[in-house]
């Protein structure tokens, strides 16, 4: 008895978070002209409006700039802070680590005003490095933890067999630790950018003007217009983000694999 | 060596993240006049009193709501078989990274008056005109919860799991019902994790912009709308900033709270406090 009511109030709660993806997915595929669920018809004509669109075009080419350039900072400042964080005994390692994930807990508008004070002397809002760079502290966490994770499972013998025989210590970091750890890499990259990619709030103050990203448009489009080509931008975003959960299922099995 | 490896993301750190936060707070006590006045307009203001408690409010009920629903999600997971365990845990974290903007904007779609929800409701003859559900602070906390779940339910699995599972056997040969047993033992031992799930979720939802924008009443402004006025309309960056301090504040005492006592470090392999 208990255990129905368990599993039918889990049901319920599944149906409340999954049913809002299902509903902006199907609406994306719409053949009428307003936001109605169920659609009256299925047909890919806001996608085509969006290919056709070059503002909606452009904001995908600035979104996926701001988010590989930001996601390849992150690698590089936060697999070397992984390696420290895991391997070392480290004075104050409890505020090094707040430091490095506060960006993730700090109020996005907190974070938009002060990033666009800050840029004002140094030139960089409208451009899409500067928005890169300011992605590039929240995105770095997400590489630092899923590195740290792959790193504590990596079996270090394989790495001082090769310094035993005589491997440079660097050497044999990187040709033996990296390729085992690298799926743990290309999962923070990937959630990285995804992370960037959603981010609204930086982006507007950084990067509102023209060129803005996916994001900006998105909710600009969002609190002016009642056609579906929303719907199939963020259809398009649902699509990059079920890609990221597939793909990190993927490397993740990969990995197990090679281990096994 | 270790500080080798560390350097470049500390530099970057300070550089683009707390040196900005720093000139936010240099900002703000930079007014014309008076230079604490900001902050005086901030406590003394009916208008950001207002807003303020509603901030709280709002994000005092989603946590409350996104933990009450996360619990029977996560306990469920810990219990799963594995194949069970693989597809709830995609039913989780697809809609984590659906965009917050994608997943309000749903619910301005199904919540309208044209919404399925009302039609339903029409159909079943439960009403007869359309409800006024958009524009709530209702509509806010259904988005808002379902925003916050997905995080809510992947810590609370996390602490759970952490729960040796041998008490609940050894209660239950002793005679405990099953109830019992999960009364007794596993609600207190999982309750560490509530809190400390409670206090992530409740920081994250002081900081929504989108969501309250998106679907609440103007009369129930949270906090980063307002500070998104002062800044991108009013342009008074003074008391922007001074209102940006004081949420900064707020949230990193709540952090440093979580760090006390649920330790950061457990991420790389620390041990637990």
């Amino acid at each position: 008895m208990g255990r129905i009511a368990l599993g039918a109030a889990v049901l319920a709660i599944i149906v409340y978070l999954i049913f809002p993806v299902i509903v902006v997915l199907a609406i994306s595929f719409s053949a009428g002209n307003f936001l109605t669920f169920p659609p009256p018809g299925l047909s890919l004509r806001w996608y085509l409006a969006i290919a056709r669109d070059p503002e909606w075009v452009s904001a995908l080419k600035v979104s996926l700039q701001v988010g590989s350039l930001s996601a390849i900072i992150a690698c590089l400042l936060g697999v070397p802070a992984a390696f420290a964080l895991v391997r070392y005994v480290i004075p104050a390692k409890a505020l090094l680590s707040a430091l490095i994930l506060c960006a993730l807990v700090t109020p996005p508008i907190v974070t938009a005003i002060s990033t666009y004070l800050f840029f004002v002397p140094l030139g960089l809002n409208n451009t899409v490095l500067g928005l890169a760079c300011a992605h590039a502290v929240s995105g770095t966490p997400f590489v630092v933890i899923n590195t740290a994770a792959s790193l504590r499972s990596a079996d270090r013998n394989l790495e001082r067999a090769a310094i035993i025989h005589g491997a440079h210590p660097i050497w044999a970091v990187l040709h033996i630790t990296l390729p085992i750890i690298a799926p743990g890499i290309v999962i923070g990259a990937i959630l990285a950018f995804v992370h960037s990619a959603h981010e609204l709030l930086v982006a507007s103050f950084v990067l509102g003007g023209l060129g803005k990203p996916v994001a900006v448009k998105i909710w600009s489009g969002v609190q002016a217009t009642s056609d579906p080509t929303i719907a199939a931008a963020s259809a398009i975003l649902i699509g990059l983000a079920i890609l990221t959960f597939a793909s990190a299922a993927a490397t993740q099995s990969l990995a197990r694999r090679r281990n096994a | 060596m270790p500080l080798l490896l560390l350097l470049p993301c500390l530099i970057w750190i300070s550089f683009f993240f707390l040196a900005p936060l720093a000139a936010m707070c240099w900002r703000s006590l930079a007014s014309e006049g008076s230079s604490l006045e900001p902050y005086a307009v901030l406590f003394t203001s009916p208008l950001y009193t207002k807003v303020m408690l509603t901030t709280v409010k709002t994000a005092s009920i989603a946590t409350v709501g996104a933990l009450v629903l996360a619990y029977p999600l996560a306990y469920v997971l810990t219990t799963a078989s594995r194949r069970l365990r693989a597809l709830i845990l995609v039913c989780v974290l697809v809609p984590y990274w659906v965009d917050i903007i994608v997943r309000s904007f749903s619910w301005l779609i199904l919540l309208g008056d044209n919404g399925l929800i009302n039609r339903m409701l029409m159909r079943l003859g439960v009403i007869a005109a359309p409800l006024a559900l958009l524009y709530t602070a209702a509509s806010v906390l259904v988005a808002m919860i379902q925003i916050l779940l997905p995080l809510a339910t992947i810590v609370l699995f996390g602490a759970m799991l952490r729960i040796d599972r041998t008490l609940l056997a050894a209660a239950k040969i002793h005679g405990a019902s099953e109830w019992q047993a999960f009364r007794t033992i596993f609600l207190p031992l999982s309750l560490p994790g509530v809190y400390g799930a409670g206090l992530l979720v409740f920081v994250l939802a002081l900081g929504f912009y989108v969501t309250p924008a998106l679907l609440g009443s103007p009369r129930e402004t949270m906090i980063a709308q307002t500070i998104m006025v002062e800044a991108s309309q009013l342009l008074d960056w003074s008391q922007a900033s001074a209102a940006g301090a004081v949420l900064l504040l707020i949230t990193t005492v709540i952090a440093a709270l979580y760090n006390r006592y649920f330790s950061l470090d457990r991420l790389w392999g620390g041990t637990d406090k």
